[in-house]
């Protein structure tokens, strides 16, 4: 008897927590408002324990880091080795080199940030689970100015936007290699406004629209975003290099691969440009 | 032990593992992949408890763990919640288990759970979920998931000791 009467409050409760998980999802699914101001009151009331915590664990967390990726580093530097000595090599070989390298620079200096407000956040949480690659957690959110969509960049370039309407003090960035991310882009000397794509983890852009087959692109150009009306990115930011080039001769276009100049595997700051598109474009 | 103070310590052992997970263990990755603690923590509800612990428990973490992660809010609750309540009912009813069938249990509906995670959720709309990497996900999760079951199942133990007692 007891037993059949915990069966049944078991059950009970099995179908209640169910039918409040769906309605959670039906609710987040539709951006209701009140859910997601409730979802960020709890994670500000959890955000001191987390804080805390974090600091307490971080040389654990950094220690493993450090042993565990230790052969990617290895190798990374390697090639970072490779990469130098090509550039020292050519520099000797052809003077231009020394004015290109130098007006790279001057590309990766920042100078879209310049004439933008922006607002340096702290990368608090990389990603807490094993679906969430593709988007890191910054501790600046909608007291900072922070809205949906904003551009999130590095010295080294475009790294992603704001993803969905921020907390008071955090706010989550979907990062380039997503596979759904999409952005206008422009590769330097050339007008074709084109789309680029997230290749995924680790793996270089995919420009697949808008790049006429007669554009003339080589490999090595820079490729920037275009900024064309109504983007929600500035134009000129630095997305990355061409490494390949192919044709769709059906389609007449061209396909590049984009490796991104930012790198979107350690980031500990990031710049989030208080950009938007309707009062600054 | 009066019953407020098994609820306040699982609440207590719930935040704390929910914080932990934050700061600690998304951290420790082999292969890019971390362990599933909230998971762990239903499942392991779920084998101490029965069914309906493994149901509160699973969607009380599964919450927690939403507010965290870009995919729907109610997500892991429901799958957390199903899954506490299924392998709690599986351990009322067949298992009756030894610590050792808990530990491979705990590894086995960690590697479950995860598969459901990924079909529900492209189901739902989510990307990214279902790659290639989802089965080696699944492997490492549930290598890292079997290690930590064993501390696990004694802190759920230390929750709910009379709670248990007078059950049984």
């Amino acid at each position: 008897m007891a037993t059949g009467t915990r069966t049944g409050r078991s059950r009970f409760t099995l179908i209640f927590l169910l039918l409040t998980s769906a309605t959670l999802i039906t609710l987040d699914a539709r951006d209701f408002e009140p859910l997601q101001r409730t979802e960020e009151t709890l994670s500000d009331l959890i955000s001191p324990l987390r804080s805390g915590a974090d600091r307490v664990f971080e040389p654990v967390g950094d220690a493993w880091a450090g042993v565990t990726g230790y052969d990617e580093l290895e190798s990374e530097n390697e090639a970072l080795r490779q990469e130098l000595q090509k550039l020292e090599g050519q520099q000797i070989l052809d003077s231009d080199a020394a004015i290109r390298l130098e007006s790279l620079l001057d590309v990766l200096g920042l100078p879209y940030v310049q004439d933008i407000p922006n607002v340096v956040g702290e990368v608090v949480t990389a990603n807490v689970g094993n679906f969430d690659r593709y988007s890191v957690q910054i501790n600046r959110g909608a007291e900072d100015g922070i809205r949906n969509g904003m551009p999130v960049v590095t010295r080294g370039g475009l790294i992603g936007r704001i993803d969905g309407d921020p907390g008071r003090g955090h706010s989550r960035v979907t990062l380039l290699t997503d596979p759904s991310f999409e952005v206008g882009v422009l590769v330097v000397g050339t007008e074709d406004v084109a789309l680029a794509s997230g290749g995924g983890h680790g793996e270089p852009l995919m420009v697949t629209k808008g790049l006429e087959i007669d554009t003339e692109v080589a490999v090595g150009d820079e490729v920037v975003t275009s900024g064309v009306d109504r983007s929600r990115y500035p134009p000129g930011i630095p997305i990355g290099t061409v490494t390949d080039i192919d044709f769709d001769e059906a389609r007449l276009l061209q396909l590049l691969t984009v490796v991104p100049s930012a790198n979107t595997d350690s980031l500990s700051f990031v710049t989030v440009l208080l950009y938007d598109p309707l009062e600054d474009g | 032990m009066s019953l407020t103070s098994a609820y306040l310590r699982s609440a207590l052992f719930l935040l704390t593992a929910l914080v932990l997970h934050l700061a600690l263990f998304s951290d420790l990755r082999v292969l890019g992949v971390a362990p599933e603690v909230p998971l762990a923590i239903a499942v392991t509800a779920g084998l101490v408890g029965g069914p309906e612990r493994g149901a509160i428990a699973g969607f009380a973490i599964g919450l927690g763990i939403d507010l965290y992660l870009p995919t729907l809010f109610g997500l892991s609750a429901l799958i957390y919640t199903v899954w506490g309540y299924t392998v709690g009912l599986l351990e009322e009813r067949i298992f009756r288990s030894a610590w050792w069938i808990n530990v491979l249990v705990t590894a086995a509906a960690t590697a479950g759970g995860l598969l459901v995670y990924a079909v529900l959720g492209e189901l739902l709309g989510e990307v990214n979920l279902y790659t290639d990497r989802l089965y080696t996900v699944m492997g490492v999760a549930a290598a890292y998931n079997l290690v930590l079951s064993l501390p696990l199942l004694g802190l759920w133990h230390w929750s709910w000791p009379r709670l248990l007692g007078e059950e049984r």
